[in-house]
């Protein structure tokens, strides 16, 4: 990739960055809802007094004010008093932003571990009755639900056999002191195996209920790409030299049939961000999606905004390195 | 027993991850609960959200508590007494130590209060407790044992609200300011807080100096179980699963659907009690039909409420002839009841003119959207066409708030909280004239005399009297279909002693025991 090119890249950065605080900022605050008087509810309050609340958060203020007063603290790295925590959005960001990336980071290990095998061996296997169980199971995996599949794995391994806990993250009598937030490095920075393990216990199942539907997926676009590649003149010829199997198809096919799984597993860890709402919320898991979640129903605005910006920096991020990595891999793509 | 190859290879691979000994693995004496909601803060006079309330009132105590069954007694204060109608006094008891080892002082009392009410008093920002101290203005110190709490106008409710504020330490408050009282309180509460996982648990021990509570809801001393933990489990499911697998004790707001799967295991139970929220379906009754008191009383004798109670609400509802819960003390046992009666009601809405076929629609949120439906099914029995209109909580409240946005609303099925169980929270605010929930657009002036006087007026039993007689007028004019009060439901461990769910939904853990 020319430099040039790259430095275009850099500067599309901060504009679609800007373009999304404008959005979330006009979503959140033209969304019919008073995050007052969803705070007061049915409490004792007259009108006076909410009025006197809502001129504490800012919100007696027209519009555009608040949007450049939004716009200006961000940019100092300030996103505002959470209304409901009452803390720095930042705090609240930070200390629950690891606990998701955590999962979500393991659920991709899970989706790349089960997709790769069963992707190249369907492709392999074309047409047999292994690829067309594969298939029906990839179709079931997307299609599947995240908060019911994550509530069966809670009654099948947690409350039948006991082999998992409910849910949360480490349990109450493992302390370890926070590093990184990321329990499974804390737990070994800490010199504790056994928290390690258990933390990852805690993880196992709301990783496996993210990663799965994503594995189905993948599974289904390496198992394309694979079928593709394998018809290849160069793949042939490979095997025409007498090369062995395992050696053509795992060091001459598969790395040209990763490529569009690149791209798929960069969305896709996009979008398990976002899905980790749900799986956040059925497992206790800690983590920033939930609040996200709650502070959508309260009208939160500075959680929300600051949030979804961080997401839209995370997921251009993610989709930049892609392009990257895919100019990497094949270095027929010039960006 | 033998065991085949896969399952002793599947045991060999779970071993690491085995939670079987989730119960084993636990202190001794340590006590669960799997709850909704994490604490938003843990300083007394940052939030007004109920379930942080709940947690933190286990780390601190207040001036006043509430017994199981909502009687008002003396915690932190020794004893309170109505000076007059304006001014109460309070003496405050000795040999009280905070968390930190500092003790309890009447500077501390005066500190708490002041800065729950003075403006700009948490380091330039003010409590959003301060409305419901009401009208407090002023809390002086008489003596090293003695406060005073002067009000502005004289406030009945002032009592029922005192149970609800914390007392906190105004050294550790100076030491640590208003940042650090979110995370770090020093309370002089049964427990201190060890560790505040936010989004997952909040951790603490039992304080073994604690003086011991509200010597009125025995036993007084010190908790009873090692460890506390408040877990936050905000699905359904999974509580009840977490309950199911040992791994919390108590749950609360249990599903009704989840009655019979808790009830059917060996090792936990339900607990229900009634709660503190009614449900109503607000008439707008500045809007024909709804302008005719006859059309209002119709749809009260229209609606069948014990199919709704037993089928959508499991049985988990009591049926109220007006506002009030039997649990207050100003409830009217004596008002009249609307019966089911589908021929009176055809022949009132007859009367009223109001043809048949005519459509009414009911708003209300996704929540209630089951009862929303059962109801408009039942009502349309009449010959009315009622449907239901779904809208998000947070568009929804606002919009039945304002007289002109709510002006081509016909019905709205929502509820209001009423902890305290005094009239003033919620008669007040749906019932009087421009109240904030006054969804109805309900105008009386008799009720709001007699709701007025009862605000100020000292005497209790003058006060019963004035709310039985607003009651009885409200219940006469219908601005509502009165409908029911629903039961607290709570899943709990059979192991746990010592506990029982209250109207207010505190979960308070001083006096809980491991059975056995």
């Amino acid at each position: 990739m020319s430099a040039a090119r790259l430095v275009e890249r850099l500067i599309q950065l901060p504009l679609v960055l800007f373009g999304v605080s404008v959005v979330v900022f006009l979503m959140m605050t033209l969304t019919p809802g008073d995050p007052v008087e969803i705070m007061l509810a049915d409490q004792r309050a007259t009108e006076e007094q909410a009025q006197a609340l809502r001129r504490d958060l800012g919100l007696d203020r027209p519009l555009p004010e608040r949007y450049l007063i939004f716009v200006g603290n961000a940019l100092t790295g300030d996103f505002g008093v959470s209304f409901f925590h009452r803390r720095p959005v930042f705090d609240v960001i930070s200390e629950r932003l690891p606990a998701t990336i955590e999962l979500t980071l393991v659920a991709l290990l899970i989706a790349v571990a089960v997709a790769v095998p069963l992707g190249v061996a369907a492709a392999v296997k074309r047409d047999s009755w292994l690829d067309r169980a594969l298939t029906a199971a990839a179709l079931f995996g997307v299609s599947l639900p995240g908060f019911w599949f994550g509530i069966l794995l809670i009654l099948l391994f947690a409350v039948q056999l006991g082999w998992f806990p409910v849910g949360g993250r480490i349990p109450f009598d493992a302390e370890v002191p926070w590093v990184s937030g990321f329990l499974l490095v804390d737990t070994l920075l800490a010199g504790r195996p056994d928290a390690f393990l258990r933390a990852l216990s805690h993880l196992a199942l709301p990783a496996i209920t993210l990663g799965l539907p994503a594995a189905a997926l993948l599974a289904r676009v390496i198992r394309s790409s694979m079928s593709e590649v394998l018809a290849a003149d160069y793949v042939l010829f490979a095997e025409a030299k007498g090369l062995p199997r395992r050696r053509v198809l795992f060091l001459h096919a598969l790395k040209n049939a990763l490529i569009p799984a690149v791209t798929v597993l960069a969305i896709e860890a996009g979008s398990l961000l976002g899905g980790s709402m749900i799986v956040e919320t059925v497992f206790g898991w800690p983590g920033l999606g939930r609040v996200v979640v709650e502070g959508i129903f309260a009208r939160n605005y500075p959680l929300v905004q600051a949030a979804v910006l961080l997401y839209a920096v995370i997921y251009v991020t993610l989709n930049f390195g892609a392009d990257l990595l895919y100019a990497a891999l094949n270095p027929k793509v010039r960006l | 027993m033998s065991i085949s190859r896969r399952e002793a290879l599947l045991g060999t691979l779970a071993t690491p991850f085995v939670a079987r000994g989730a119960l084993a693995q636990r202190a001794a004496r340590e006590v669960r609960v799997g709850f909704t909601q994490d604490a938003l803060t843990l300083d007394p006079a940052n939030h007004r959200n109920r379930e942080t309330q709940t947690v933190i009132r286990n780390i601190h105590d207040g001036l006043m508590a509430r017994t199981p069954d909502m009687a008002i007694v003396p915690e932190i204060a020794e004893s309170f007494r109505t000076i007059d109608a304006a001014t109460y006094e309070m003496t405050i008891r000795q040999g009280i130590r905070f968390h930190s080892g500092d003790m309890l002082t009447v500077e501390d009392v005066k500190f708490t209060l002041d800065r729950l009410t003075r403006p700009n008093a948490m380091g330039g920002a003010t409590s959003p407790r301060r409305d419901l101290l009401g009208p407090l203005e002023e809390t002086t110190i008489v003596d090293a044992r003695t406060v005073r709490l002067r009000l502005s106008q004289p406030w009945a409710p002032m009592l029922g609200i005192i149970p609800a504020q914390e007392v906190v330490n105004r050294r550790h408050v100076e030491r640590v300011g208003q940042e650090g009282m979110q995370t770090r309180p020093d309370g002089c509460g049964p427990f201190r807080l060890v560790e505040w996982r936010r989004g997952e648990a909040v951790i603490m021990e039992r304080f073994a100096e604690y003086y011991g509570g509200a010597p009125e809801i025995p036993p007084a001393g010190p908790a009873q179980v090692d460890r506390v933990i408040f877990r936050v489990l905000p699905e359904n499911a999974s509580r009840v699963a977490a309950l199911l697998a040992g791994e919390v004790d108590i749950i609360n707001d249990l599903p009704p659907s989840a009655m019979r799967q808790v009830e059917a295991s060996r090792n936990a139970q339900v607990m229900r009690v009634n709660g503190t929220r009614t449900f109503f379906v607000a008439m707008n009754v500045a809007k024909p039909p709804f302008n005719d008191v006859r059309v209002r009383r119709a749809l009260n004798h229209a609606l069948d409420k014990a199919p709704i109670i037993a089928r959508v609400l499991a049985g988990t509802a009591t049926s109220l002839r007006g506002v009030m819960s039997p649990d207050s003390f100003a409830f009217n046992p004596d008002l009249p009841e609307y019966r089911f009666d589908l021929e009176r009601a055809r022949a009132l809405l007859a009367e009223a003119g109001v043809a048949q076929g005519t459509e009414l629609v009911i708003d209300t949120t996704g929540a209630t959207r089951e009862i929303a439906e059962a109801i408009a099914a039942l009502l349309s029995r009449t010959g009315l066409r009622v449907r239901t209109q779904m809208w998000e909580g947070a568009v929804i409240g606002p919009m039945w708030q304002n007289p002109e946005r709510r002006r081509e609303r016909d019905m709205y099925l929502t509820s209001w909280g009423n902890a305290s169980l005094d009239p003033s929270d919620i008669m007040l605010p749906t019932l009087r004239t421009g109240g904030r929930g006054n969804h109805s657009g309900y105008s009386n002036p008799e009720v709001d005399r007699l709701l007025d006087t009862a605000e100020v007026e000292p005497n209790q039993d003058r006060r019963r009297d004035m709310y039985r007689q607003a009651q009885r007028i409200v219940s006469e004019e219908a601005p509502w279909i009165f409908l029911w009060l629903p039961q607290d439901l709570y899943g709990v461990s059979r192991r746990i002693e010592g506990w029982r769910p209250q109207a207010d939904s505190r979960i308070n853990l001083h006096r809980v025991r491991i059975a056995g």
